[in-house]
C-alpha cells in the first residue's frame, strides 16, 4: 500500500482522469471512423450509380465498344483498383483488367458470398450492405461497392435486346477504391487524438500534482520537519509559514511545545 | 463484503468479551479483511478472463438460434450503446471516488464485472464488437483498478486498526498478568 500522502492522493486522480480519457477517445475514434467509412461508401455509391447512368445510353443501344471504354477509362483513375460488368450468370462482360473479360467471377468470393448465400440471390441491397471491404491480390485495402444493373421496360421492349420482362436484374457492376486515403486520414486523426490526450493527460494531472504539492504536500513537509525539530529538543524553532488548517496544527504544536518548555523549567 | 464485516464489528462491540475471544474476533476480523483485499484483483482476473472471450467476438461460444435472437429484437444503435458506456463509466468513477472520500467499505467489484460483459454482449449482438473493444477494455480496467484499489486500501486501514487493537489488548493483557503475579 502506498505509504506517502502524495502517492495516495494522485494515484486514484491519474486513474480515473486517464481512464475516463482514454475510453472516451476511443469511443470518438470508433464514431469517426465509421462516419468517414459510411462517407467512402456513399461516395463510392454515387460513382458507382454515375457509371450504371453513363453507360446506360450505350447499353441499351448494345454498343458494347462505347461501354468497354468507359469502363477502362475508369479503371485507369487513380484509387480505383477494380471495375467490372458481369452478367446475371456472373461472366465478366466488361472489366477495366483485360484477363477478366470472358471470365466467371466467384460467387462465393467475399463481397458476392452476401448476396450468393441463399438458394436465390438478394435483388435489392441497402447502400451500407452493398459496400464491402477486403484486401485484393495486390495487398491494398479496397472498398467495393456492387451496384445492379436493374431491368427496364426499355431494356425488354427494345429490338435488339433478348432480356424478358420477368428477369430483374441484367447484370452487375462492381467497383473497388482504394483505402489508402481513408486509412492515411484515420491514422493521422489518430496520431492528433493521441497527442491531444497526452496533453489534456499532462495538464491535468501536472495541474492537480502542482496544486495539491503547492497547497498540501510542501506544508505538509515542514510541518513534519517542525515536529521533528520539537521531537529532538528545539523547541526554539519557529513555526513554519503554513496556511489555514495547516497553521493551526502548526499553531497547536508550538503551544504545545510553549508548554513543555514551560512545564520543564518549572521542573528544573 | 466489506460492509457486512462493518455489521460484524458492531455486533462484536456491543458484546460483553473476555480478552480471548475478543482476540479470536479481531483476528478473524483481519482474516476476512485480507481477504476482502483481493476481492478487486478477483473482479480484475474475472474480467480480462471475459475480455480475453470478447477479443475472439465469442468464436468459443456457439451462436445463439435465430429465434432466440429474432426474440431479442434488433440490437441498439452504436452511438446509444457507446452512449451509455460513458454514462456508466463516469457514474461508476463518481461512485468510487465519493466512496474513497467516505471512507466507505460498501461496495462489490463483481456487478462491475457483469455490466462490463453486459456491453461485451451489446457490442457483440450489434456486430460492433471489434472496433468498440479497447473502449469496453479500457472502461473496465479503470473502473475495475479503481474500485481495487479503493477497496484494498480501505482493508489495509482497517487491518492497520485492528492490528493496533490486538497490540493494545495484549499490552493490556501483559500489565493484568503482571499485576495479578504480584
Amino acid at each position: 500500500m502506498p505509504k506517502s500522502f502524495s502517492a495516495r492522493a494522485i494515484v486514484p486522480v491519474a486513474l480515473a482522469i486517464t481512464g475516463f480519457v482514454v475510453v472516451c477517445c476511443l469511443l470518438l475514434y470508433s464514431v469517426m471512423k465509421r462516419d468517414m467509412t459510411r462517407d467512402a461508401v456513399q461516395h463510392a455509391t454515387n460513382l458507382a450509380d454515375t457509371i450504371v447512368k453513363s453507360t446506360r445510353y450505350a447499353m441499351l443501344k448494345s454498343d458494347r465498344e462505347t461501354v468497354g471504354n468507359i469502363i477502362r477509362n475508369i479503371g485507369d483513375q487513380q484509387g480505383v483498383e477494380h471495375v467490372r460488368i458481369f452478367n446475371k450468370k456472373g461472366l465478366v462482360m466488361f472489366s477495366a483488367a483485360s484477363d477478366e473479360l470472358n471470365h466467371f467471377v466467384d460467387k462465393k468470393a467475399e463481397g458476392c458470398i452476401g448476396c450468393h448465400s441463399g438458394p436465390e440471390p438478394i435483388t435489392t441491397l441497402g447502400k451500407m450492405d452493398q459496400a464491402r471491404q477486403f484486401k485484393n491480390e495486390k495487398g491494398r485495402k479496397v472498398l467495393a461497392i456492387t451496384a445492379p444493373v436493374y431491368n427496364e421496360p426499355a431494356c425488354y421492349t427494345a429490338p435488339c435486346h433478348i432480356h424478358n420482362a420477368s428477369q430483374k436484374v441484367l447484370g452487375t457492376l462492381d467497383i473497388g477504391l482504394s483505402q489508402e486515403p481513408l486509412q492515411k486520414t484515420l491514422i493521422t486523426m489518430g496520431e492528433r487524438m493521441t497527442v491531444f490526450t497526452l496533453m489534456i493527460l499532462a495538464l491535468t494531472i501536472g495541474g492537480v500534482a502542482a496544486l495539491l504539492r503547492r497547497s498540501v504536500f510542501v506544508p505538509l513537509a515542514l510541518l513534519k520537519s517542525y515536529a521533528a525539530e520539537l521531537r529532538h529538543g528545539n523547541l526554539e524553532t519557529p513555526p513554519p509559514p503554513c496556511e489555514g488548517e495547516l497553521k493551526e496544527v502548526a499553531g497547536t504544536l508550538q503551544h504545545m511545545s510553549k508548554e513543555l518548555r514551560e512545564s520543564r523549567s518549572r521542573r528544573e | 463484503m466489506t460492509h457486512n464485516l462493518e455489521n460484524h464489528v458492531e455486533g462484536i462491540a456491543s458484546k460483553p468479551r473476555n480478552p480471548d475471544q475478543l482476540r479470536q474476533e479481531i483476528k478473524s476480523r483481519i482474516g476476512k479483511l485480507q481477504a476482502a483485499a483481493n476481492h478487486g484483483l478477483w473482479a480484475l482476473a474475472l474480467f480480462i478472463a471475459i475480455s480475453t472471450c470478447a477479443l475472439g467476438d465469442f468464436s468459443f461460444f456457439p451462436s445463439l438460434p435465430d429465434e432466440f435472437q429474432a426474440m431479442l429484437g434488433k440490437p441498439p444503435s452504436f452511438n446509444m450503446i457507446s452512449g451509455a458506456l460513458v454514462l456508466y463509466s463516469f457514474s461508476a468513477i463518481i461512485l468510487i471516488l465519493s466512496r474513497m472520500m467516505g471512507g466507505s467499505g460498501e461496495g462489490s467489484p463483481f456487478p462491475h464485472v457483469l455490466y462490463l460483459a453486459a456491453f461485451y454482449g451489446f457490442y457483440h449482438f450489434a456486430k460492433g464488437l471489434d472496433e468498440n473493444f479497447w473502449a469496453v477494455f479500457a472502461a473496465g480496467i479503470t473502473v475495475l483498478g479503481l474500485e481495487s484499489y479503493r477497496i484494498w486500501t480501505y482493508c489495509n486501514d482497517e487491518i492497520r486498526k485492528e492490528q493496533e487493537r490486538l497490540v493494545e489488548l495484549e499490552r493490556k493483557r501483559a500489565f493484568w498478568s503482571d499485576d495479578e503475579s504480584r
